[in-house]
């Protein structure tokens, strides 16, 4: 679904990403982990096509976003959706929660995700479900971000991302400014919602051992450079790059 | 200029720090402490930390957890005397030495910060003046609390900077904004550590840095601690770090501490089911991976106002919890505040 293919990236002269190679297939969760500087999140960018390229290509299903303009680059867009660290940031402040939900949904008039069938016209009424989804009731349509806790903004958030049933939702540091209590929460729900529409996920972060929860391979970055790229039931192996082994070292409890 | 210092002799304590004295008495009290909010006349309205007792012995490392809003950032302000105006200690002792710090004038306290209780924030960025060079800013601070002239302060900030492992002579010319996060944070542990101080709260200091450097630095932490036996109140939220360091630990929710102990107790065997669920909830590397993890019910900041603060989250309440539980003592070393402590510790849960 996902090639990956020498891609390079510098910002004036500094390298930001060098030579960095993966696939995903659909349905997969990868995870990216590594400190920050390291291209974690500048690799997500290149994939939404928010940056452009320096050397290598991108393809999504086949497309190259960097080749497409206009309305055939916003087709294609919509296939992936980011899920933000910052939840705040990521919902207008002057918007009811419904009207934030449902907003990619209005960008994009002719999808039809399966779970929205019959319902395609009653905006309320998929805001609803797409609530439900993330395991809000329907109280919380009407109330601005303010007046949620972080762990609901950040639900909202996801509801917003899985709207158009895209192949792949990139989760960029999705828990990292959520309470321990509330981690679980979330990384449960996106779990669940990855199986419900066999969605793929990039996931980053900079946590060992949620990255182990959540994905089925890991792609370590140091500086720019993909290190090591495994199955992560491998995580112990032996044959590990000494990078991984000390990021390991420093999550395990002694 | 340069100045050539002698890393290797060993450094000496400025002034004879009473030690065997002491050694009987904790080093820190704190005693029945109660913070409140101000309303409208000044009159008390909401209480935010109740009645919460700990002590912290000279070369011990306490840590306290909990989430946001649990009152962990408030204990610790109130013990330096730095809490907002718009709150107020309502109740209770912070003595330090035996000595009670809520009695002490601004001017007697602002003595006693730095020189023997330091504080290390979570924003270090916050810390140094952007426009001052680094070493400028530590011999400042060095030379408004000792008396010392401005070569020996240089020395002593260089053998600091030094000890905290960072390119002395490079920082020392440095401003803050040529340092990375790591080295600030460094800077700020050598300001806080130069005045060989007897405690010193680190409030979340690693929680902006990356994993490795995180490590590192409450590595460097420990290593010095025990170096200087001074005592350290690690807060943060993040468990592993507390879990990994810290001799004992305080778990507060709702401005309560609702178990405490020693570390290692609490780690094998917790009783309050908020501890449980703590432990429990959060991702933990391991070679089987759960297929689901275990969750704390409800939102962070559901605080009964009546009884057991964690009781509206609690898969264990009952119509007794409705009653404020008392701390009592399990065990040697461990105290909780649960009506069902007795049932609780039957099921030896461990974390993972």
């Amino acid at each position: 679904m996902l090639q990956v293919e020498k891609v390079s990236k510098s910002y004036r002269s500094t390298s930001v990403l060098t030579e960095v190679t993966f696939q995903m297939e659909q349905g997969e969760s990868l995870g990216l982990i590594g400190e920050s500087g390291s291209g974690k999140s500048t690799m997500a960018k290149l994939i939404v096509g928010l940056e452009h390229l320096d050397g290598g290509q991108i393809t999504l299903n086949g497309l190259d976003f960097q080749q497409l303009r206009g309305a055939e680059l916003r087709k294609a867009r919509r296939h992936v959706q980011v899920v933000f660290q910052d939840p705040w940031a990521s919902l207008n402040p002057k918007l009811p929660v419904w009207k934030s939900i449902i907003e990619p949904l209005e960008n994009y008039p002719d999808v039809v995700p399966s779970f929205l069938k019959g319902v395609r016209n009653d905006k309320r009424k998929m805001a609803e479900i797409l609530l439900e989804k993330v395991g809000l009731d329907r109280d919380f349509l009407e109330r601005y971000p303010h007046q949620l806790s972080g762990g609901q903004r950040q639900r909202v958030g996801i509801a917003r991302g899985i709207g158009l049933q895209p192949n792949l939702l990139i989760c960029d540091e999705p828990t990292s400014s959520l309470d321990v209590s509330i981690q679980a929460q979330i990384l449960n729900l996106l779990k669940e919602l990855k199986k419900e529409f066999n969605m793929s996920y990039l996931f980053i972060s900079h946590d060992m051992a949620s990255v182990q929860y959540m994905c089925d391979r890991i792609a370590v970055f140091k500086q720019g450079v993909l290190v090591d790229l495994f199955l992560s039931k491998d995580l112990f192996s032996d044959t590990r790059h000494p990078y991984t082994k000390m990021l390991v070292q420093a999550t395990v409890e002694r | 200029m340069t100045i050539s210092v002698d890393f290797t002799q060993p450094l000496t304590n400025d002034y004879v720090k009473e030690e065997t004295f002491f050694q009987s008495l904790p080093l820190l009290e704190i005693k029945n402490l109660s913070i409140s909010s101000l309303g409208e006349n000044k009159k008390e309205d909401i209480k935010l930390v109740k009645n919460i007792n700990f002590t912290i012995k000279s070369g011990e490392m306490l840590g306290i957890v909990g989430e946001s809003g649990s009152g962990k950032s408030l204990t610790a302000c109130a013990l330096v005397g730095l809490l907002p105006k718009s709150l107020k200690v309502t109740e209770g002792q912070i003595k330090l030495h035996g000595r009670e710090l809520l009695n002490l004038s601004e001017k007697e306290m602002r003595r006693l910060r730095g020189n023997e209780i330091a504080y290390i924030f979570q924003n270090y960025q916050g810390s140094f003046t952007p426009f001052i060079k680094i070493g400028n800013q530590l011999i400042e601070a060095l030379r408004s609390h000792r008396k010392i002239s401005k070569l020996d302060a240089k020395k002593k900030v260089l053998i600091w900077l030094e000890r905290v492992k960072l390119p002395a002579n490079q920082v020392f010319t440095s401003y803050p904004y040529q340092l990375s996060g790591g080295q600030l944070q460094r800077a700020a542990l050598a300001a806080a550590l130069m005045f060989q101080p007897f405690l010193i709260v680190a409030d979340e200091p690693t929680t902006a840095l990356d994993v490795l450097t995180s490590e590192n630095i409450l590595d460097l932490l420990v290593e010095l601690q025990k170096e200087y036996n001074c005592a350290v109140l690690l807060i943060s939220h993040n468990l592993n770090h507390v879990l990994k360091r810290t001799d004992s630990i305080a778990v507060m929710y709702g401005g309560q501490i609702v178990e405490r102990g020693l570390t290692n107790e609490i780690r094998k065997n917790p009783i309050h089911p908020y501890t449980k669920l703590l432990l429990q909830a959060r991702p933990v590397l391991s070679r089987v991976v759960p297929e689901k993890l275990v969750v704390i019910p409800g939102e962070p900041g559901l605080v009964a106002e009546q009884g057991c603060a964690f009781a509206l989250r609690c898969p264990k309440s009952f119509k007794k919890c409705s009653i404020l539980p008392k701390m009592q003592s399990v065990g040697d070393s461990q105290w909780v505040a649960c009506h069902a402590a007795d049932l609780e510790a039957d099921y030896t849960n461990a974390s993972s």
